[in-house]
């Protein structure tokens, strides 16, 4: 987990990403066709074909997942968009940002003013209550 | 010979040797020098100083002068005095949105929303062209990639140039945190010092003292006024 900006920049890769490995489980197991009428398919031995180029699917579980790989596009695309709108400060300009960092910086200075004190005020009443308890343990 | 081995079994350089320089005297000395000058110049900030004909003890107390063309080395890279982010079209990338100018106007960021948006549909559009395009004629292909690899580009762009305001934004929600926290603080200091007080008060109406001596004359015992004491404290 990054900023929003970070966030957005990720999915966008992963947009990228998911690009080429969808053109590229279509482009290793697609199904084989003929081009002429005595072009023949042959037929490789299961524990050949994992150095094949091209490792045919069935026919449905291809489908499937090509189905599954374009909505996993579309949903990472919707993923974009709300990153986009959710991007923070959108509606402020640079002068209402600097105008509210200037306002936040006297509230912080008179916030700590405030502590500074109420810290004396502590330390003044912890030194009245010490004394009435000494003077109450020795009676 | 000793001094020569530890140099070469020590992982990290040794410091550059003028750091002996930097002695307390000589901080101060140079001070006084600048402000010297700065005041003859008439110049406000003592650090923009620039003094010349340096005793040499002192020369190295003064930073060498920034850069004139703006660049520098470190470790085979380079580096600009000025770091901003490089146009698209230094690397020949095509652009696709307006200038900054021309766009949110207001000061406020909607046109980039809708921008980065258009370019998001852009980039699903031109991959279904492009998986259209490798079936049927793979050679024309080739521009759909540089199609939406300027897209990718142009949207990274969009990006990076938010970056400066994004920061902002985190700065003021950091400012808003610690001020609420700094007033919490504050009242939390507070309560505990009005019931303090409250408890003195309720100490001096109730004339403790004579309860308390009382007490130890009864039954003789010390501890007793201090736990009396004590849960009327805690209350």
């Amino acid at each position: 987990m990054g900023d929003r900006l970070t966030q957005l920049q990720d999915a966008v890769d992963q947009l990228a990403t998911q690009f080429i490995a969808s053109i590229n489980y279509i482009n290793q197991h697609h199904s084989l066709e003929t081009l002429g009428p005595r072009d023949q398919i042959v037929v490789i031995p299961k524990q050949e074909a994992d150095q094949q180029e091209v490792d045919p699917h069935p026919e449905d579980v291809f489908r499937a997942a090509q189905v599954e790989l374009a909505q996993d596009l579309i949903t990472k695309e919707q993923q974009i968009e709300y990153l986009i709108s959710i991007l923070p400060g959108l509606d402020n300009s640079e002068q209402d940002q600097e105008r509210n960092i200037r306002e936040l910086e006297e509230e912080l200075k008179v916030a700590e003013a405030q502590r500074q004190e109420a810290i004396k005020e502590r330390e003044e009443t912890l030194a009245r209550l010490n004394a009435v308890i000494c003077s109450i343990r020795r009676p | 010979m000793d001094e020569e081995q530890q140099q070469v079994a020590s992982t990290w350089p040794l410091p550059p040797p003028f750091w002996k320089d930097f002695t307390s005297d000589n901080v101060s000395r140079i001070e006084e020098l600048r402000k010297e000058t700065a005041d003859r110049l008439g110049v406000q900030d003592t650090w923009k100083v620039r003094l010349d004909g340096l005793p040499r003890e002192l020369r190295n107390l003064q930073p060498p002068p920034e850069p004139e063309d703006g660049e520098w080395r470190v470790f085979g890279d380079r580096y600009r005095l000025k770091d901003e982010l490089p146009q698209l079209e230094d690397g020949e990338i095509r652009r696709l949105f307006p200038d900054l100018d021309e766009r949110d106007q207001d000061g406020k960021h909607f046109d980039r929303v809708t921008i980065l948006k258009r370019l998001a549909k852009s980039l699903l559009l031109n991959f279904l062209e492009l998986t259209g395009l490798l079936a049927t004629s793979p050679e024309a292909a080739e521009d759909k990639i540089t199609d939406i690899r300027d897209l990718f580009i142009n949207f990274h762009h969009l990006i990076n140039e938010y970056r400066p305001h994004q920061a902002r934004e985190s700065l003021i929600t950091m400012m808003q945190s610690q001020l609420d926290r700094t007033r919490a603080e504050t009242n939390a200091i507070r309560d505990a010092k009005d019931k303090a007080e409250r408890v003195l008060e309720g100490l001096g109406s109730l004339t403790i003292e004579n309860q308390v001596n009382y007490k130890t004359l009864e039954n003789e015992e010390s501890y007793d006024p201090d736990i009396e004491a004590w849960t009327m404290l805690l209350e």
